[in-house]
């Protein structure tokens, strides 16, 4: 204990972590990880995928069994065998993928794991009372299902921060959420750190949010704690080359790591929350082909309606063009017919009116895999919905569209599906076991590359990107760039699907914005700033 | 997530079957040693039901050993018992990899039965014709039935499981109407006594022909046909275009939609085939042993062959021996019962044989499960089971 104090100048860090690893197998996931939060600090966790965060936070809250090391709590050495026993020590965590059930109600949800007799009013009080205190108002009796991702994600806090823990831990929490959300977002943890004296954890692999909002950073690489300072002490390219492990090209590479690049060489680089009004595309895109669009339009959307099962436009009279070679960005908030879009031309839903055109012929699209034999490839926004199967093997999932090409009038041609695998595996470079492994056993940044290598084997003229970067850590991130910008510059007419800004500032030459249902401007990148795309994203015309 | 994520398969996917891929061997080894432990449970308490209602349960054991594999005779019944449920088994594998559950086989098979006996009594021609149009009748009968639910299914969304398993309880009355019906298939009266719910016997010369001689190893038709499907099937499904669909329709519906795969055709079709299987089964116990329609003619055949498909995780190849088991099974109880223990008895212990090797490679799935939850990490980023606990999928 003495020697604790000494270290730390008296103070009693409000969480300290010593020496955690954990190993599975031959993969060591944490090696000897030491770890401290003080009070009133929020201390950034930076790292790739695979770099040990997750499994650290999972040692923390009980969910996994460190082989080795100590937990301390204010101090005392704590053992966390289970959530609840985390809990009881003040450890709360906000998960990156929502835990909430969506047909319940927003008190319920809140309420839902605590032991005891369970009372409404006194839940749904607690709700306000602390949506008052941190400025996350959300109704409680409201259906989470009707709930937008940010309100979604302020019922996490507010469930989090009812049970008062004295450690907050926030995993990604604004993989989903616009720009302003973040802001706010970050905004309460300032209160609730400063004002509360809570110590938070705040993991991310986007730099800018780290360098904005956090106090202290550490980078763990490859299971080890590579990296501990202040942020002040530090900058964006020091922290991306620790987490990479070499040096970032942050031209080319930055926007994957939610960088922009501003005017001002004084502030070489600007985060996007504190400095992201006057933030201008990370790279100016090559081609500018957006002149001649009309004659040539390679995927052209008229008039798409559809209207969900409950009665609510999804889609609202759309109209959409993007030409051949052309990387379009259809930007907005998330839940303003994205996903219906991307459904719709997977040909998962059949609009209620409107047509796709490809290549000027019509698309009949009532018709299974219509859309696909017309050239449309698609990498859907939830790859396991409706992009892969995860139980059937990598090279089963590479061909699985095209299987009359890989099949005689009724058998597989077994070789020729493994050479088509083996092929599309080296050039895409998918690390997998083997081609027969069960698609689940890849990463997601490799199941991903599974998919967009199947779209482009077939030779699309059109490929539609939603969310392409959606949970990819930043090496698969610079890939998926590279990778999309080949595919417009070899002739395909690309429409990228991005909520991210920094994503569609640095792929697209022309920005198409979707507000409830319908596309409320179409914007060259170079008149595009992040003032009037906020306006058309909030369904005002620039 | 951290570490390369354990291979964690949804429940449904051992019901659904796997594509080819090899589960790890850990996970058979426990099966095999689940399954061993079930089985002495089984016979333990049936030695004790055995002893408490005054039996010997060692002639109880016997008797089960005599009748299905003691000698040439044992092997014979253990085979007429095993034709019928693996054709249903390869039924309910077809629709299972489309993910359509099945769970009606007992009234397809009836209905299977009763439209084969009518072929077989009324039509008339050379034997050979008549009995290929009679079987060929009865698995039409089967998928009729079935389709009955697929039409409800894909038009309307009634859930299959459900009309499935009602439709067997409309088939039995149907069959009961038939053979209560003079006009229909009832029994003609030979004058004394009052007609009974049964149909007249199929003739002599349109009973499916077996190979062999009491007491030797015979081999019926039925058997035959059951083995080439088989060997047709499992090629179809791990080989064949047809299989790959199925399989990517079973195992994810939207990913097969956006592949081109129209659910309705593709799984329609899986669950007509199923039923036709099923109703192939009606027609050779009809025309291969009973040889009269009668309400009791499905004798748990349909339940049977859909448990044989979950034993073998809807893979034909592994069907064969587990229907080949649950028909030795079938045979010793037989035996077992012409004894002289009660019938009732007999069903107890024949439930506990068939529950000890259903229940292992479920119990299986979720012990391991359980342990790779406590050791590692589940691949899917976790939630912690104190705000919301993991949903587990069941099978069916």
């Amino acid at each position: 204990m003495s020697h604790d104090r000494a270290r730390t100048d008296g103070l009693v860090p409000a969480l300290e972590l010593r020496g955690i690893s954990k190993r599975y197998g031959p993969v060591v996931a944490c090696d000897a990880v030491d770890l401290t939060v003080q009070r009133g600090e929020v201390h950034g966790l930076l790292g790739e995928n695979g770099a040990g965060k997750s499994t650290l936070m999972k040692v923390l809250m009980g969910l996994v069994h460190a082989d080795a090391g100590e937990v301390h709590r204010d101090g005392r050495r704590v053992e966390i065998d289970t959530p609840l026993q985390a809990a009881e020590h003040g450890l709360g965590m906000v998960h990156q993928h929502f835990s909430l059930i969506e047909p319940l109600t927003v008190w319920e949800n809140v309420a839902l794991g605590e032991p005891g007799r369970i009372d409404k009013d006194a839940v749904c009080a607690d709700v306000e009372a602390v949506g008052k205190r941190y400025g996350l108002v959300v109704d409680p009796t409201r259906t989470v299902e009707r709930l937008s991702a940010g309100e979604r994600q302020r019922v996490e806090l507010i469930k989090a921060l009812r049970r008062d823990p004295r450690v907050l831990i926030l995993d990604e929490p604004t993989s989903v959420l616009t720009i302003a959300e973040s802001a706010a977002l970050f905004d309460v943890l300032r209160t609730a750190v400063a004002a509360e004296g809570r110590g938070v954890i705040l993991i991310s692999h986007k730099l800018a949010e780290i360098t904005a909002a956090t106090d202290v950073v550490s980078v763990l690489r490859r299971g080890r704690l590579a990296f501990s300072c202040r942020t002040a002490d530090t900058s964006a390219p020091e922290l991306a080359r620790q987490m990479v492990g070499r040096d970032v090209s942050l031209h080319a590479e930055g926007a994957a790591l939610g960088l922009v690049v501003t005017d001002d060489p004084a502030k070489h680089l600007s985060p996007v929350l504190a400095g992201g009004l006057d933030a201008v595309p990370a790279e100016p895109p090559a081609p500018q082909v957006s002149a001649d669009v009309q004659g040539t339009a390679a995927l052209a959307l008229h008039g798409l309606c559809v209207t969900g099962p409950d009665g609510r436009v999804l889609l609202d009279s759309l109209d959409l063009e993007v030409a051949t070679g052309e990387i379009v960005a259809l930007y907005g908030v998330e839940g303003n017919g994205q996903a219906t879009l991307g459904d719709l031309l997977s040909g998962l839903l059949e609009p209620d009116a409107g047509t796709v055109r490809v290549d000027g012929t019509d698309v009949v699209l009532d018709r299974p895999g219509a859309l696909h034999e017309a050239g449309v490839g698609v990498i859907p926004e939830d790859r396991h919905r409706s992009g892969v199967v995860l139980d059937m093997s990598v090279a089963e999932n590479l061909v699985m569209t095209d299987l009359r090409r890989y099949s005689g009038r009724l058998l597989m041609r077994r070789a020729q599906v493994r050479a088509q695998a083996q092929e599309l595996i080296e050039r895409f470079a998918i690390r997998t076991p083997s081609i027969d492994a069960p698609l689940r056993t890849l990463s997601g940044g490799n199941q991903q590359r599974v998919v967009l290598a199947r779209e482009l084997s077939a030779g699309p003229t059109v490929l539609v990107a939603a969310q392409p970067t959606h949970g990819l850590d930043v090496g698969a991130i610079e890939d998926m760039y590279a990778r999309l910008r080949e595919a417009a510059a070899s002739g395909v007419a690309v429409l990228l699907i991005s909520t991210e800004l920094e994503e569609v500032m640095a792929l697209a030459s022309r920005i198409a914005v979707i507000s409830s249902g319908r596309i409320t401007g179409v914007l060259d990148v170079a008149e595009a700033s992040p003032q009037r795309l906020g306006m058309l994203v909030g369904g005002e015309a620039a | 997530m951290t570490g390369p994520a354990p291979v964690r398969r949804p429940l449904a996917s051992y019901v659904v079957g796997s594509t080819g891929l090899r589960r790890p061997s850990a996970d058979a080894w426990r099966t095999a040693g689940i399954t061993v432990g079930c089985v002495a449970l089984a016979m333990a308490l049936a030695a004790l039901l055995v002893t408490i209602s005054d039996g010997s349960p060692s002639e109880v054991v016997d008797a089960l050993y005599t009748g299905s594999i003691a000698d040439a005779a044992g092997w014979s019944q253990t085979f007429v018992n095993a034709a019928p449920l693996l054709l249903v088994a390869l039924g309910a594998c077809i629709a299972n990899r489309a993910g359509v559950f099945n769970i009606g086989q007992e009234g397809q098979l009836l209905i299977g039965a009763m439209v084969g006996c009518f072929v077989a009594l009324r039509l008339q021609g050379p034997a050979w014709l008549v009995i290929t149009v009679a079987l060929v009748a009865a698995a039409a009968g089967g998928g009729a039935w079935s389709g009955i639910s697929a039409a409800m299914y894909y038009t309307r969304g009634v859930n299959v499981v459900v009309t499935t398993l009602l439709l067997t309880f409309v088939a039995a009355q149907v069959v009961q109407f038939a053979v209560l019906s003079p006009s229909l298939l009832q029994e003609q009266g030979m004058g004394n006594g009052p007609a009974r719910p049964q149909s007249d016997a199929v003739p002599e010369f349109l009973r499916l022909a077996s190979f062999g001689q009491y007491p030797d190893l015979t081999i019926g038709v039925g058997a035959i046909l059951a083995v080439v499907a088989t060997v047709v099937l499992a090629v179809l499904l791990g080989r064949s275009r047809w299989g790959f669909r199925l399989s990517m329709l079973g195992l994810n519906p939207l990913a097969a939609r956006h592949a081109g795969i129209r659910a309705s055709r593709l799984g329609g079709s899986a669950l007509v085939l199923s039923g036709a299987f099923a109703g192939l089964a009606g027609g050779v116990i009809l025309m291969g042993t009973v040889f009269r329609l009668q309400p009791a003619i499905s004798n748990n055949f349909g339940w049977d062959g859909l448990l044989v498909a979950l034993v073998a995780r809807s893979r034909p190849g592994l069907a064969l021996p587990v229907a080949v088991l649950f028909g030795g099974l079938r045979a010793g109880s037989s035996y077992l019962a012409s004894t002289g223990v009660p019938s009732y008895l007999v069903d107890v212990i024949q439930a506990l044989l068939v529950l000890a090797f259903v229940v292992p490679p479920v119990l299986s799935a979720l012990w391991g499960r359980r342990i790779r939850n406590r050791g590692a990490v589940p691949e899917s980023p976790a939630r912690p089971s104190a705000a919301a606990p993991a949903k587990e999928e069941v099978p069916v």
